[in-house]
């Protein structure tokens, strides 16, 4: 379904992507982790162009995202996005930022685009929250709306960079609840996360970054219980 | 003491209600009041426009937006609206409270348009972002997304800027439009009161800025309060 193959990308002197490449399949749920700087975010943002590589492929279903940055926008729509900081728009309710993106990108109607969002909202558990402004959810509930707006362009991959990392520690579970349950749907995934315990018991696979590269790419028991290189160790035993 | 109390009721009695100057005055501040309305609602058109265009750099355009902004941060308005009057647009049938609308709001564009930018910059990233990772185009997402929050940003700044305009209108006696201060100017000539008629002028001024300013303070309030 994703063929990355061979990913540079550089800002300025700092090289942070040096030939990274993956396949992940239909289905397939796949966690990132690594420390800081080790360039999983920009690997992730790459994959919808927010970031634009340098240099390398990225094929998704056989169209390859370079070659047809023209029609990037349409690309997009096939994968939903949900940042660290949430980016939910302020200016909206809840409703009207899952419902944007349906009736301006998709050409919903305004009711059509509106029931989805309900519909949505209520999957993530915030049926009651429909008509709240964005500075009245708590960190978790903003999580589960921006989730939810994501899902609202009805994407075939969902791209999570640290979805949790900026929650209160109470929080953090509601978020992984849905990330879940959109595993059990069988959503193809990639997750850059910190939440080890989550990977583990989320993933099919687990890909370790360090210094630009994907330096171990194994199912979570392997990555976690005998992990092959000895960063990956070094790594884990700061984290675990 | 009576004195002094008899010449004060005289003298506006002389400059307010004989020949019902006081209905100058009035006339004279909806004349303010329009060209400054209709100079911000042009000013934040040609500032926004301006502000893209400095903020996207499309080739070509960017040297002329920064030209226009330099030109009327450079220059007295007084002079760009006279050349606008007699140059320009004398020879129209245009109403003069249009053609000096125009002219301010030529010159509120340029000081709208450094507003607008910094309004747009102060969004965060990840706004556009999101919108963008939803498959919005940029011109979607800046109308849907980023404009109404920088409008927000900026409406207190807006306020301000009505603000300054009133004041600043008062030159446009020079085109023999008869704002505020005209009229306070018209009065002095007939009564050979130099010092009455201006003074009401000055409080009728300080009168509206400080509504004004009591609104921006509210607006700002209850902005802030949403966030």
């Amino acid at each position: 379904m994703i063929d990355v193959i061979d990913l540079y990308k550089s800002f300025g002197e700092l090289e942070v992507l040096r030939g990274v490449s993956t396949h992940v399949g239909r289905s397939q749920v796949v966690c990132v982790i690594g420390a800081s700087g080790s360039g999983k975010s920009t690997f992730l943002r790459c994959l919808n162009l927010l970031e634009i590589p340098d240099r390398g492929r990225i094929t998704i279903d056989g169209v390859e995202l370079m070659e047809h940055r023209k029609q990037i926008n349409k690309l997009r729509r096939k994968m939903g996005m949900v940042f660290q900081q949430f980016n939910l728009f302020p200016n909206m309710t809840a409703r009207s930022n899952v419902a944007l993106g349906p009736s301006q990108a998709l050409g919903m109607s305004r009711a059509d685009a509106s029931a989805r969002a309900e519909a949505l909202l209520s999957k993530v558990g915030l049926a009651d929250k429909v008509d709240e402004f964005p500075n009245r959810l708590s960190g978790g509930q903003k999580q589960r709306v921006a989730i939810a707006r994501a899902l609202a362009m009805g994407p075939d991959i969902m791209l999570f960079d640290e979805p949790t990392s900026a929650l209160d520690p109470e929080m953090v579970g509601e978020v992984l609840q849905v990330i879940k349950q959109l595993a059990q749907d069988g959503m193809t995934m990639i997750i850059v996360t910190h939440e080890m315990g989550f990977a583990r018991e989320v993933a099919d696979r687990v890909l370790f970054m360090d210094q630009g590269v994907i330096a171990e790419d194994a199912p979570p028991e392997r990555i976690f219980r005998s992990p092959e290189k000895e960063r990956t160790r070094e790594f884990l035993s700061k984290v675990l | 003491m009576e004195g002094v109390l008899y010449e004060l009721t005289n003298s506006l009695y002389i400059n307010l209600i004989r020949e019902e100057r006081y209905l100058m005055l009035i006339r004279g501040l909806r004349v303010t009041l329009e060209v400054t309305l209709y100079s911000v609602l042009l000013g934040v058109i040609i500032g926004l426009i301006t502000a893209v265009i400095r903020i996207t750099e499309p080739k070509g355009l960017v040297r002329l937006a920064t030209a226009y902004v330099e030109v009327v941060r450079g220059t007295p308005v007084v002079v760009q609206m006279v050349i606008i009057y007699y140059a320009i647009l004398g020879g129209s049938n245009l109403p003069k409270v249009l053609i000096a609308s125009i002219a301010f709001g030529i010159n509120s564009g340029a000081y709208v348009s450094e507003l607008i930018r910094a309004g747009i910059q102060a969004v965060p990233r990840g706004q556009m972002e999101a919108a963008r990772s939803l498959g919005l185009t940029w011109t979607q997402a800046m109308r849907f997304v980023i404009v109404p929050q920088a409008i927000k940003n900026i409406l207190p700044a807006l306020v301000n800027e009505a603000i300054v305009l009133i004041k600043e209108t008062a030159v446009v006696g020079y085109i023999a439009l008869d704002d505020l201060t005209r009229a306070g100017n018209i009065i002095r000539g007939r009564t050979f009161d130099a010092y009455t008629p201006f003074l009401l002028v000055a409080l009728v001024y300080l009168y509206t800025t400080t509504t004004l300013s009591i609104f921006a303070g509210k607006l700002e309030r209850r902005l802030r309060e949403s966030d």
